[in-house]
């Protein structure tokens, strides 16, 4: 059985088919990229796999459970969890709570135990607030844990929404540009922290990156959108060799 | 993870125990209309806790809480009235079987409010939440005048517009403030355990709640729910409290208060709600004098009756072009504050030779 599969994925809004046909598998611990001209629909295959649309026709399987059609929550509960394109941090919060909240959708207490601060509810507080340090540690906002999330600086924000989006306890993690807006200096360092999750976490990484040279670095196998279908897939050396590719990037001759 | 929380929990106690010694001396001294003023703060002090657990802290800006109140208050009044007191009131038409032989004392009938009014929010919620924002508003508006409706017309269980007369005055201070401060224990350590972080979350941005595996539905269910249930036994309070309740005391009137206090404390802020709850209605006896006749040198303004709401609305659009985040914003009051705040005093008068 393949870890994540998705068959036929089609979106259609109204007469507009912003994906069709979109077929991928992924395997344990790969990272794997999508990219494509803007309003290719990579976002849109996002939203599907993430469960904020439900597919117009197609299956997603992620671990044996076919996931088309359940909500976005109950989805990230099954261990799989998104970034967003814009960044979208509890700003008001702190950066520890901003995690801690990650972790709600782990803990068995009732709120009836939560009130009486029961002792599994104490633990479990405990291993949050734990937890979520552990993960600001790993992506070095640990110093920061009290500041408010909306205080930080872009690319300390993205890297928040990383560890927040770890603190749920996916097994596949996407990342909707993860890249965008940073300096190559801070590009550079998302990509071995990204790379470093990995490892540490046993993930597997499905992203949609804009900036080619950090795709091409990070990512062992990509796809390529446009108009919502896909032109072309393969190793990073054959995407950028391949006619289709440059044809929608660049335009005919 | 909080700074000096043994310290505080000791300075909580002792601030609850010096406002029981307060009660103590009130109930023994102080004057029928003074008592009545204390019992007020403490009944909205329950509902405007409970109301912003919902409108400020998860964000779902409703306006029910008169329908709450009132289910609250008759499930109450029908069960400590004595059957035979009922039958004397019911005098076009008979009350209900089993309401009329029921008969329950005070505390269980408060229990039997907040429950009553808990559930009926549980079945709200389901329609309710299913739109959110301004459409949230108007639905929950029209629940409210729904109840107060069918509270009028259905003789046989509320009496219809005649109301419930005689209700025992159980409310005294002990009963009012010991819910209120059950109330606000209860609401303000939900609010500050991770299910009130996740209710802060679905208010914040409830897309990102759902990608962080947030029900926001279930959340929003969690907080109109407990929310319903302390409105209810406020009900109950509320109907000792006055003897006399009738479809016309719930009016959105009510509500409207209730949304003055929570703006004015800070949405959001549990223990904000409380500090405006008080000086709202101590605000509103000492506004008293702007309804009376004023002489003034040789101008004469003639009684004016409700011209406190005049001036309450006044403040409420001063403080939303002022000071939009109310007396707290969304923090809540915390002894850490208060003693950095005295600190400085402290060294002040270390330094004087």
């Amino acid at each position: 059985m393949d870890f994540f599969t998705t068959k036929n994925l089609t979106m259609k809004f109204g007469g507009l088919v912003a994906v069709n046909d979109f077929n991928i598998t992924l395997e344990k611990g790969e990272i794997v990229g999508l990219i494509g001209p803007n309003g290719a629909g990579k976002t849109t295959v996002f939203n599907m796999i993430a469960g904020y649309y439900p597919p117009t026709e197609g299956a997603i399987v992620f671990q044996e459970n076919i996931i088309g059609g359940k909500k976005a929550n109950e989805i990230t509960k099954l261990g799989i969890a998104r970034t967003f394109q814009n960044i979208r941090l509890f700003t008001e919060l702190s950066v520890v709570e901003n995690v801690m909240i990650a972790y709600h959708c782990r803990i068995h207490s009732t709120f009836i135990g939560a009130v009486l601060r029961l002792p599994l509810y104490r633990r479990e507080e405990k291993m949050m607030y734990e937890g979520a340090m552990e993960y600001l540690r790993e992506v070095g906002l640990d110093d920061l844990a009290l500041e408010p999330s909306g205080s930080l600086p872009y690319g300390k924000q993205r890297r928040l929404e990383i560890a927040r989006a770890l603190a749920t306890g996916p097994q596949l993690l996407l990342l909707d540009e993860p890249a965008a807006g940073m300096n190559p200096n801070e590009t550079q360092e998302l990509l071995q922290l990204i790379l470093r999750l990995r490892d540490n976490h046993n993930l597997t990484i499905f992203l949609i990156e804009h900036d080619m040279k950090f795709v091409m670095q990070i990512c062992e196998r990509m796809k390529v959108l446009d108009y919502g279908t896909t032109i072309a897939e393969g190793t990073p050396e054959e995407i950028q060799n391949n006619e289709r590719v440059i044809k929608a990037y660049l335009g005919e001759a | 993870m909080e700074e000096h929380h043994r310290r505080n929990q000791i300075l909580t106690v002792i601030a609850v125990g010096i406002g029981l010694l307060f009660l103590y001396g009130a109930q023994e001294y102080a004057t029928s209309y003074q008592i009545r003023i204390l019992n007020n703060c403490a009944l909205f002090v329950i509902l405007a806790a409970s109301y912003n657990l919902i409108n400020g802290v998860t964000g779902q800006f409703s306006l029910e809480p008169n329908a709450f109140v009132a289910i609250g208050a008759y499930t109450s009044a029908l069960l400590t009235l004595t059957p035979a007191e009922k039958q004397l009131s019911f005098i076009i038409e008979p009350i209900m079987w089993p309401l009329g032989v029921l008969h329950a004392p005070f505390f269980i009938s408060l229990l039997a409010a907040g429950v009553v009014t808990a559930f009926v929010g549980f079945l709200m919620g389901f329609p309710v939440f299913r739109v959110r924002g301004d459409y949230l508003a108007i639905v929950t508006l029209g629940f409210g005048e729904v109840v107060r409706v069918v509270a009028n017309n259905t003789q046989t269980i509320t009496n219809g517009p005649l109301g419930l007369k005689g209700i025992a005055p159980h409310t005294n201070l002990w009963w009012s403030w010991g819910i209120a401060i059950i109330t606000v224990f209860f609401i303000a350590r939900l609010v500050r355990s991770s299910f009130g972080r996740a209710m802060k979350a679905v208010k914040y941005d409830e897309t990102a709640a759902e990608a962080v595996g947030i029900n926001a539905f279930w959340h929003k269910m969690l907080a109109f729910t407990t929310s319903a249930f302390f409105e209810g036994v406020g009900g109950g309070i509320l109907a000792h409290l006055i003897t006399t309740i009738s479809p016309t005391l719930f009016t959105f009137f009510l509500t409207f208060n209730l949304l003055i206090m929570i703006v004015v404390g800070g949405l959001g802020s549990t223990t904000g709600a409380c500090i405006a709850a008080i000086i709202v209605t101590f605000g509103g006896e000492y506004l008293r004098f702007v309804e009376e006749p004023i002489n003034f040198w040789f101008i004469h303004i003639p009684a004016i009756p409700g011209m406190r709401m005049v001036i309450f609305s006044i403040i409420l659009i001063l403080m939303m072009i002022f000071a939009r985040n109310g007396i707290m914003g969304t923090k809540e009051f915390s002894w850490n504050w208060v003693l950095n705040k005295i600190k400085p005093v402290k060294i002040f008068l270390r330094k004087k030779p």
